[in-house]
């Protein structure tokens, strides 16, 4: 009888020294970023070859599946980008109709920074998409992380491969590497900043740049968040992105 | 009739001199005539050359869903069983070559642009396209290396050489963003503008193993020897892919229909020439003729003086001016034959005249001729029967006269 | 004096002769002045769309923006436009300014896209330059500060929207970010080029700076030159003022500087006059031919007056007189009719429409040939001089042969 017992007990203290297989990892890591309803102010740093521009947009969020992005800078107020599922709506106060994009305009990416429609789609977890793999732990930024490699399991995946550093304290992504079929490095996610909100770290700087053109950069920021408040009624409907 | 060819042989031979006058002019009408209609006709078939050799090939054989969104270039759409689209057009006896095509982002140094890619079979190419001959510096692509080609404008455009190296970003054929590394070899001046100014082209293989391929290609480019029934192949063609439901056949009208039309245009500005040419020559021949008939009033007199009946001298007269109008049109033809080989074989290079343009684009400048069996066939039919046409008039105005009033014609 | 009237009478009396050595000089000088009519039309024409549709005489654009065409960099722009228009408008030498602003677009209309070239522009302005309400087919032009659009008719056919409906316009405003607009469109129009047929979407200027989020702002600044040779001048005196006005940042090109469409027009002019050279050579002949032809014909007559005791000298000048009077004569009158049929057609064009379905080429439709004084004095004057010489040699022949010899040839 006392053998199984202690050998639970064994293995009970080896999962709380070494508690993490990856996919335990990517799983709580994903568990922090889920909310009911996510609603937040922010500003968005593209800066190409010809200089920086900066879009200020409001953002509201229901679960993985619906968003809408309003824009409020002065050259872009009142354009709004919706998303429902994998369709993507643009609004402009100039136009009557609403646009859908299909097929290759969603590959283009979204006012000339380095985010495209695409990516903001997809609300599979990566464990669907990706086999994760941990292969260490590094220091970045004076803070330890769990370094993951991802190689994706399908072949329709848009970045075959990532890498994925993990901050071994908080569960929030630290920094992502994303990788072509050939393996060279396409684009490089750093967070700058995390906040603490109603007990929750969210990301709140963070800066994607293309590996490919040295001078080209997206900052997005969050000036302020609110989480699982409910949101106005309706908002991720095509009737209402005329308000 | 025997005397009657005889005669005219001998009026031919003895009147030298206006013999040779009136041949030359009808020579030099028929030659130009020759000339000019070759080169109008090379001209039109140049642009549709353009097309057919670096861009559309006779025919190309692609998925239904691709042909569709064309302008976008979507992996997705393929030819799957490539092979098998071969095995079943082989009895209908066409060359074929396969391509892939993409749409990417060139990167060289700092700059970057979006470009058309094309991935080729370098060893079968040739069989439909005539890539190769337009290579202006370097070499054409080989097989299994990450090489590729560019047009002139483009590599102005990004201040590209032979032997620098650009990088590819791309979606593979599911997605996945995919980059390749490739070396420039070799700088393409392409009479079609299209790929001149952005089109790059690598070897297949490499194109099939980055893109995730497996044997998939965009079309299956296709030849026709030039002579065939464009429609009635494409209906075989059709017939021999019923087992491919899910792939279409384009003509290279249908794949470049905008294109098509400039060479409707030159045409129909140029055709006025033609027909000016046209009008100019008649007029030199009948001019000539007439003279040299009327000269001969006299004759005439004395030949009806002499007993010899109305429809001798006519059937006489209209032999002579048809042997002048042979001998002419022979001299034209083997004149405006050679001129046009001149322009077939070499073409005409007006780059001299252009001269190089300070803003340092270079204009296709060779023009070419083309091969116009019907005008050169024309040409004579018509320099032969005009001069005899054109013979009758004087002839038959002098045998209405009297035969006293002909003898003292001066 | 005595062998000038000797010369008039032969002319006279020797009617059919001289009406057909007449006639084919005179058709000889008609055909070649209605071909460089016809050139020069159509050339004249490439450069009349070239320079008012996409040029001007001279251009002013930011200095980046060329090296940067095809992102459509709109933030390279000519700024504080109104007043600058203002400045080069008082500029005398400047006939017209038309600012613009090329934008690349998309209608969007019942979820699909089609692709179109807009250009917000000045309708009053461009009164003197695209002269957009000749070229309108159906409504009306839009109205400055409206949402209102004018599409080519190709383009509106294709998208399948008529005068009336609303079309919704996408693009990337000068910030790169998304812009999108909604336009009555006001009305079609048919431009010379059926290749901006297709692809042109005119709109107000006002109203496309508000689309693109534009300040008073445009791409590109044309100025159209009183005369086109003053258009270097004209460049020098806009680089001045834009000196003055401390703008550097704008560069100024005189429209032989563009580049593409220039040096295109320098090949197709080249190709022209190479074609004009074939069309002498064969006038040119049948000149030779036909006087020859009088001539030789004529060795009895020369044997004769020179049995009378005309000396070899003054049979040459008699001759040579005569071919004067004659080709002076016939060549006005070839001048003077290729002149008429010339003008006739140029008023109302040659409609080539049907042929040119679609071209891409900067060529109207419809032909309206030009007629040039310069290049018909030199027909005339050339006509006159070929065919008086070609009568010096065959008459300085037949003077030296002897009496008896020039009697017995027929």
């Amino acid at each position: 009888m006392i053998r199984p017992a202690l050998a639970a007990a064994l293995l009970l203290a080896a999962a709380a020294a070494f508690p993490q297989s990856a996919e335990e990892i990517v799983r709580r890591l994903e568990a922090n970023q889920r909310f009911r309803t996510q609603e937040a102010e922010g500003s968005l740093v593209i800066t190409d070859r010809f200089g920086s521009r900066t879009k200020t947009f409001l953002s509201y969020a229901e679960g993985q599946e619906r968003m809408l992005l309003a824009f409020t800078n002065v050259e872009e107020k009142g354009q709004k980008i919706l998303r429902l599922r994998d369709e993507i709506y643009l609004y402009f106060p100039e136009a009557e109709e609403v646009v859908r994009l299909q097929g290759a305009a969603l590959k283009e990416s979204v006012m000339g920074s380095d985010f495209s429609y695409e990516d903001l789609t997809g609300e599979k977890s990566l464990l669907d998409l990706y086999e994760v793999k941990l292969s260490g732990r590094e220091l970045l930024a004076g803070r330890e992380q769990f370094l993951l490699e991802l190689k994706a399991r399908a072949r329709g995946v848009a970045y075959p491969a990532q890498k994925l550093w993990v901050d071994v304290e908080e569960y929030l992504p630290r920094r992502a590497e994303y990788y072509a079929l050939s393996g060279r490095l396409l684009k490089t996610l750093e967070v700058l900043e995390v906040r603490r909100v109603g007990g929750r770290s969210v990301m709140s700087r963070a800066i994607m740049r293309d590996a490919m053109k040295k001078s080209s950069s997206t900052e997005f920021r969050v000036q302020r968040v609110k989480l699982d408040e409910p949101l106005p009624k309706n908002i991720f409907s095509l009737e209402a992105l005329s308000w | 009739m025997k005397f009657l060819l005889s005669l005219a042989w001998k009026n031919l031979s003895r009147y030298r001199r206006r013999t040779t006058i009136t041949a030359v002019a009808l020579a030099v009408g028929v030659a130009v005539f020759i000339w000019m209609d070759g080169w109008l006709l090379g001209a039109e078939l140049e642009s549709r050359r353009n097309i057919i050799w670096y861009e559309a090939g006779a025919a190309k054989v692609l998925n239904q869903e691709y042909l569709e969104q064309i302008q976008n270039l979507p992996l997705k759409q393929v030819v799957e069983d490539a092979a098998g689209v071969e095995r079943a057009l082989a009895s209908l006896g066409l060359e074929a070559t396969r391509r892939a095509v993409f749409s990417g982002e060139l990167f060289l140094g700092e700059g970057s642009l979006f470009v058309k890619a094309v991935a080729l079979d370098p060893a079968t190419d040739g069989r439909v396209f005539r890539l190769q001959e337009t290579v202006r510096q370097g070499r054409f692509l080989q097989t299994g290396e990450p090489e590729t080609l560019l047009g002139e404008w483009l590599a102005r455009d990004l201040g590209a050489a032979v032997g620098d190296w650009v990088t590819v970003r791309a979606r593979s054929r599911f997605g996945a963003f995919q980059t390749l590394d490739l070396q420039i070899v070799g700088i393409l001046n392409c009479p079609n503008p299209v790929i001149n100014q952005g089109t790059i082209f690598l070897p297949l293989d490499l194109a099939d193993q980055a893109l995730e391929l497996e044997g998939a290609v965009s079309e299956i480019a296709l030849a026709f020897p030039e002579w065939q029934e464009p429609e009635a192949r494409l209906g075989q063609i059709r017939r021999a892919l019923a087992g491919f439901p899910e792939l279409a056949v384009a003509d290279w009208q249908e794949l470049a229909r905008d294109f098509l039309a400039i060479a409707e245009g030159k045409r129909a500005g140029t055709g006025m020439l033609l027909l000016l040419i046209f009008i100019i020559a008649a007029v030199g021949i009948s001019n000539t003729m007439l003279m040299a008939v009327y000269e001969r009033v006299r004759e005439i007199g004395m030949m009806r003086a002499l007993g010899m009946r109305d429809l001798s001298i006519r059937l006489a007269f209209l032999l002579e001016a048809g042997g002048i109008g042979l001998i002419g049109s022979a001299l034209g033809l083997v004149l405006g034959a050679a001129l046009n080989w001149y322009m077939v074989r070499w073409g005409l290079d007006l780059s001299a005249f252009i001269g190089d343009m300070q803003v340092g684009y270079r204009v296709h400048s060779v023009f070419r001729s083309a091969w116009h069996p019907q005008a050169l066939v024309g040409a004579v039919v018509f320099g032969v029967l005009a001069s005899m046409l054109i013979s009758f008039i004087p002839s038959s105005r002098a045998l209405r006269k009297r035969i006293t009033d002909c003898l003292r014609h001066v | 004096m005595k062998l000038a009237a000797l010369a008039f009478r032969n002319i006279r009396r020797n009617r059919r002769r001289s009406l057909l050595s007449g006639a084919a000089i005179a058709l000889a000088a008609l055909a070649i002045t209605f071909m460089f009519s016809w050139l020069s039309g159509i050339l004249g024409d490439y450069r009349h769309n070239v320079v008012h549709y996409l040029t001007g005489h001279v251009r002013l654009r930011n200095a980046e923006y060329q090296a940067n065409e095809r992102l459509n960099p709109l933030h390279l722009s000519v700024a504080g436009s109104r007043e600058l228009v203002a400045r080069l408008e008082a500029e005398p030498l400047a006939a017209a300014v038309a600012p613009r602003i090329q934008f690349a677009t998309a209608i969007y209309r019942e979820e699909q896209t089609f692709g179109a070239l807009g250009l917000g522009v000045d309708f009053p302005r461009e009164e003197k330059f695209m002269q957009t309400a000749g070229s309108l087919s159906e409504g009306r032009l839009p109205r400055m500060g409206q949402r209102e659009a004018l599409l080519g008719a190709g383009l509106a056919g294709e998208v399948g929207v008529g005068v009336g409906e609303r079309i919704t316009l996408l693009g990337k405003n000068k910030y790169l970010g998304m812009a999108g607009m909604s336009f009555t469109v006001t009305g079609l129009a048919r431009f010379p080029v059926s290749g901006f047929d297709r692809t042109f979407l005119l709109v107000p200027l006002d109203t496309a700076q508000a689309m693109l989020k534009m300040q008073d702002e445009a791409t590109e600044v044309l100025l159209l030159a009183r005369q086109e040779r003053e258009a270097g001048e004209l460049a020098a005196r806009a680089g001045r003022i834009l000196a003055e006005a401390g703008r550097g940042e704008v560069e100024v090109r005189p429209w032989d500087r563009i580049g593409m469409l220039v040096s295109l027009m320098r090949s197709i002019d080249v190709m022209y006059n190479f074609i004009a050279l074939f069309f002498f050579i064969l006038g040119t002949t049948v000149i030779i031919n036909t006087t020859m032809m009088v001539i030789f014909e004529r060795l009895r007559e020369i044997g004769t007056v020179a049995a009378l005791g005309m000396k070899p000298g003054e049979i040459v000048r008699l001759f040579f007189l005569e071919a004067f009077y004659i080709s002076i004569i016939s060549a006005f009158l070839g001048v003077l009719l290729g002149s008429a049929i010339t003008l006739l057609l140029s008023r109302n064009g040659v409609d080539l429409s049907r042929m040119l379905q679609g071209v891409d080429f900067e060529v109207s439709a419809v032909i309206r040939p030009r007629l040039s004084i310069r290049s018909t004095v030199l027909v005339f004057l050339y006509s006159v001089a070929v065919s008086t010489l070609a009568s010096f040699l065959p008459s300085r022949r037949a003077a030296r042969v002897q009496p008896v010899e020039a009697l017995r040839s027929i």
